[in-house]
């Protein structure tokens, strides 16, 4: 989707993109010529089937420090943590940055699984961090 | 006044541009994948996944390199069958390993994430609309997959697609040109008409339909060791050996198959063997059934599949370069 400023004839810029509220976002758009403001508000589907193609929403600065990925995770509760009913970890693991570096790799939907199970791995053998020779372990383990 | 063509860009969104590095870092992640074979029908329970597994086994016996996704998302069963429920995912300095099995055939598989008495679910605030988003976030969840993983040196990744003949349409454009399509049918006229359609959308396309198998070609009786109908059907079951009881033969090959009026080639017949659905059920290889008539068929249906593979490896390169400009950026 593109907008154009008809009396400029200019393509806008997109500036800034408002946290989603109620499955909404505000993507607002200036034109680089007039300056003239405008905001996009999109409903809960816009959204949602924008979303579902794994990419960001924001201004390019955003976009580049991030790359590609759910613009959303306060949206999207992590699949595979605590559930109701469900007992929690009861020793919480750390990661050292090196290791959550590489969890990065993961695509986003199955990432918490992933903590969770390299977690349970890293406890079973009494460590409380996550670090490289973890993971290292766990694909020897696992025979990766 | 400009029209969408006259501007380039998007304003910054970098919608478009986040959607085609996706599709690089799917074809990166694939360059080292000799053929993508995807295990369709487009009728369910026909035994697409237990088909993937085995004739992945038999190709792997042949010293292949084979990897195996399952594209199920929301009925996954390759992690049960292969053994590797439970498995980790551990993220390497760039990739992520795959789980492998124990004969070494790598496997992702929603079913190693998802615990059986859950369903896969993604959260939206578009509340009973699931129909508007649901397939867009699933492929792009395959795209992601599919450039997060250590596929590497691989000679089959072996895709074991949902039911549906509309969904398997999806993944043939999903994946480009570069995939062949494998189809699973079973003696029933029911399943062959479904299939059927399958073989019709995907014959309008220009991905290499390889053939079909018919599984569940008969029953594998090992009291009586023989094949006994599991369909009535009106036409001859095969050539009868004199040895048979029944009449029955006790593995068809390609050249053995029914007429299934589907207009692509058979690559043969596997029958039911219920040991077979034994093993799949708690994830034990088919190893110790090679000598058996359901491991026979397998064997001969793994070299008809090679055969079919190997006729396509002159045009594999063009149609990787055929697969490089699909993943450029779309305007």
């Amino acid at each position: 989707m593109k907008f154009l400023c008809v009396p400029c004839d200019s393509p806008m810029k997109l500036q800034s993109v408002g946290p989603p509220e109620s499955g909404s976002l505000s993507v607002v758009y200036s034109c680089p010529d007039c300056g003239y403001e405008m905001a996009m508000l999109t409903n809960a589907y816009e959204t949602q089937v924008v979303q579902s193609l794994g990419v960001r929403i924001g201004p390019e600065r955003d976009a580049n420090a991030s790359g590609s990925g759910c613009p959303f995770p306060g949206m999207i509760p992590a699949t595979g943590e605590a559930r109701p009913g469900q007992a929690a970890e009861p020793i919480p693991v750390r990661w050292t940055a090196a290791a959550e570096a590489r969890l990065a790799n993961i695509p986003e939907f199955v990432r918490p699984m992933a903590r969770t199970g390299i977690e349970r791995f890293a406890r079973e053998r009494g460590a409380l961090e996550v670090d490289e020779q973890i993971l290292d372990a766990a694909r020897d383990f696992f025979g990766m | 006044m400009k029209r969408y063509q006259d501007i380039a860009g998007d304003g910054g969104s970098r919608i478009l541009e986040q959607v085609a590095a996706q599709r690089s870092r799917i074809a990166e992640g694939l360059a080292g994948v000799r053929h993508l074979v995807a295990v369709c029908s487009g009728k369910g329970g026909v035994g697409k996944s237990t088909l993937t597994l085995h004739l992945a086994g038999a190709l792997r016996a042949r010293g292949l390199r084979i990897a195996i996704l399952d594209a199920d998302f929301n009925g996954p069963s390759q992690a049960r069958m292969a053994g590797v429920q439970g498995a980790l995912l551990v993220p390497g300095s760039d990739k992520v390993a795959l789980p492998r099995t124990r004969n070494g055939i790598a496997v992702f598989s929603m079913g190693s994430l998802i615990p059986e008495s859950e369903a896969l679910e993604f959260e939206s605030a578009a509340h009973g609309e699931s129909h508007t988003w649901r397939a867009t976030r699933e492929f792009a969840l395959l795209g992601e997959i599919l450039g997060s993983f250590e596929w590497g040196a691989l000679d089959l990744l072996m895709f074991d697609l949902p039911p549906g003949a509309e969904r398997t349409v999806q993944y043939a454009d999903f994946l480009g040109p570069r995939a062949s399509f494998l189809f699973v049918t079973i003696p029933s006229e029911v399943a062959r008409g479904v299939v059927a359609r399958s073989v019709a959308a995907l014959s309008k396309g220009p991905n290499r339909l390889l053939g079909y198998v018919e599984n569940m070609s008969g029953y594998y009786c090992r009291d009586c060791n023989a094949i006994k109908p599991l369909f009535v059907s009106p036409e001859p079951f095969g050539h009868a050996h004199p040895s048979t009881p029944l009449g029955m033969t006790l593995s068809m090959s390609k050249g053995q198959c029914r007429p299934s009026g589907l207009e692509i080639p058979c690559l043969g017949t596997v029958p039911f063997d219920p040991e077979l659905a034994r093993r799949c059920d708690r994830g034990i290889p088919l190893a110790e059934l090679t000598e058996t008539p359901v491991g026979r068929a397998l064997e001969d249906v793994a070299q008809h599949l090679l055969d079919s593979l190997e006729s396509t490896t002159s045009a594999s390169a063009h149609a990787s370069r055929e697969l490089r400009q699909s993943m450029e950026p779309r305007p």
